[in-house]
């Protein structure tokens, strides 16, 4: 066992494992990026309008303004809650309308390919709609109560739902299947005890992307629909109207918390449901 | 079935090239599941299998080795209805067929006691019969303790167990196993060939195995059949002379060595022919 060096060779030294950070650390690496990244936006905020014109200082108001017209005051509050409630009935029945209707052409697409070769462009297609350039139409058909919101919601968050399920229907394991073939399981067992369960989580994935869709659909939809008490959407153009641009302001913050948080109810519940099983899922396999 | 005429027409097909009265095991045995004549031919034009003839009595245990893509799953595929064949017949039982895959197949949102239980499940079997039954299988592939665990949170050989006790579950006269093993590593592979064995001896199905390891096939079998590349035909059939139980020493012995030769220049002479 003689030192004699190989050509070329070179000695690799061991590397010591890095050292283990602190939870604190972790949970000051985890919270602190957005923050900063919120607190630049901030700052981008002010100086934008450290540069407005005087006479044009109105549109983007100041902490100050905003505490002062329209958060200190219980009065908005209070308009914003009743507001929101609106918002959200719009959305939801939107969703309750958009979501059996996806799953139910999404189970049809899934059973009879010669539906989905039809259904399917048709399904694009109608996606491919702007929504903006239905509403006159709507409003001269169905006036401008709460069923032309609804349905507004319902277009707009319809897209998702079929094609996510139709996606996750299709990727079921083909084993599975046979599996249940050689048991001579009819179409609606096979359905229900496997490709149901299967496509669930891509069905989810699609739900979350329809759910925070469709809280913007209900302001969207409010936006032009002014009559009775209408909901953020209403309070946005109301405020704007009465020159009143801090409440207006609180609105816009109140509308993304809205989609926000219903986005992280079907998150959280999507989680809830799946992880344990599925790959995606949180805890370690 | 004793007297299946095909008995003599797979005595022509195969020209000789083995002693035809190993195709009856035990005699009075019956014919458990036969292929006369099978051909298949999928819809773009590829021969997979051409004129397999082949049966297999009650309580023999066949492995099939063959180049990839020979038809070998072709044939389990046909046998137990899942695909039809298009040229000959297939004569067996289907109503109490096991049916392994080359993966484990668990359904992935249920835990291994609800994945044991699907079957029967779908067989229409009581609640109670499904739970007693299940905890009978599981226990008997060695997986007791983890009724609760979902099959993500398993090995690979904890899956295969699994999944042969869904089939087990069921107590199939006929057993097909596709490459089941073929995933796992060695040590891993080989205990479940023990297991497996132990269990063929306890419930007497007639297995039918298909594996690319030649040892396996040896080891498992009372006949070995080697395929050849497609269009998929019998080409040589392997007497196993060893008695069941068989110990993992026999992986060892001399006579088993020249037997996984001899199937072993067979298998070569497949694929280069």
């Amino acid at each position: 066992m003689s030192d004699v060096p190989i050509t070329n060779a070179q000695v690799f030294q061991p590397v010591p494992l890095p050292k283990q950070q602190s939870a604190l650390m972790r949970g000051i690496i985890t919270i602190l990026p957005p923050l900063i990244v919120a607190a630049l936006l901030l700052l981008l905020y002010a100086w934008i309008r450290s540069n407005l014109a005087e006479h044009r200082l109105f549109l983007m108001p100041s902490a100050a303004a905003l505490w002062d017209n329209a958060f200190s005051r219980p009065e908005v509050w209070a308009e914003l809650g009743s507001r929101a409630l609106v918002t959200i009935s719009i959305a939801l029945a939107g969703l309750a309308i958009s979501i059996p209707l996806g799953i139910f052409f999404g189970l049809l697409m899934y059973r009879f390919f010669v539906l989905e070769r039809g259904l399917f462009p048709n399904i694009v297609a109608l996606q491919a709609i702007p929504m903006l350039a239905v509403i006159p139409l709507i409003q001269t058909a169905l006036g401008f109560g709460f069923m032309p919101k609804m349905l507004i919601v319902a277009k707009m968050t319809f897209f998702a739902i079929p094609t996510t399920l139709l996606l996750g229907l299709k990727s079921v394991d083909r084993g599975a299947i046979d599996l249940f073939r050689l048991q001579n399981a009819n179409w609606f067992v096979m359905l229900w005890k496997c490709a149901l369960p299967s496509a669930a989580p891509s069905l989810f994935a699609g739900l979350r992307i329809s759910a925070s869709m469709a809280v913007v659909g209900a302001i969207v939809s409010e936006l032009f629909f002014l009559a009775g008490k209408g909901g953020l959407g209403q309070m946005i153009i109301n405020s704007k109207i009465d020159f009143k641009y801090e409440q207006m302001y609180a609105a816009l913050i109140a509308s993304t918390l809205l989609s926000v948080a219903v986005y992280l109810f079907f998150s959280w519940l999507g989680n809830r449901l799946f992880s344990e099983w599925h790959e995606s899922g949180g805890k370690e396999g | 079935m004793e007297n299946h005429p095909a008995m003599q027409s797979a005595k022509d097909t195969l020209n000789g090239t083995f002693d035809a009265g190993a195709l009856n095991k035990p005699k009075g045995a019956g014919v458990a599941l036969a292929f006369d004549r099978v051909g298949m031919q999928f819809p773009d034009g590829t021969n997979a299998l051409d004129d397999i003839t082949l049966h297999i009595a009650e309580g023999e245990f066949v492995s099939i080795v063959g180049p990839s893509g020979c038809g070998k799953s072709t044939l389990l595929k046909i046998a137990s209805g899942l695909i039809p064949q298009t040229a000959g017949t297939v004569t067996v039982d289907r109503n109490n067929l096991g049916y392994t895959f080359q993966d484990a197949t668990l359904l992935p949102w249920r835990k291994v006691m609800g994945n044991v239980e699907l079957l029967m499940e779908l067989r229409g079997y009581t609640a109670e019969e499904r739970r007693r039954i299940a905890q009978e299988q599981i226990d008997l592939v060695g997986l007791s303790g983890f009724e609760n665990h979902y099959p993500k949170r398993l090995s690979g050989g904890m899956r295969m167990r699994a999944s042969l006790a869904r089939s087990l579950a069921l107590n199939p006269s006929v057993f097909m196993f596709d490459e089941p093993f073929g995933a796992l590593d060695e040590i891993t592979r080989e205990r479940l060939n023990d297991e497996l064995i132990a269990l063929y001896l306890r419930n007497g199905f007639t297995g039918l195995f298909i594996t690319h390891s030649i040892p396996e096939a040896v080891y498992m079998s009372s006949k070995v059949i080697v395929m050849s590349r497609r269009p998929g035909r019998i080409l040589d059939i392997f007497n196993v002379p060893f008695d069941y139980p068989r110990s993992p020493e026999l992986r060892y012995d001399a006579d088993f060595s020249a037997l996984c030769g001899e199937v072993s220049i067979s298998l070569r002479n497949a694929i280069e022919k």
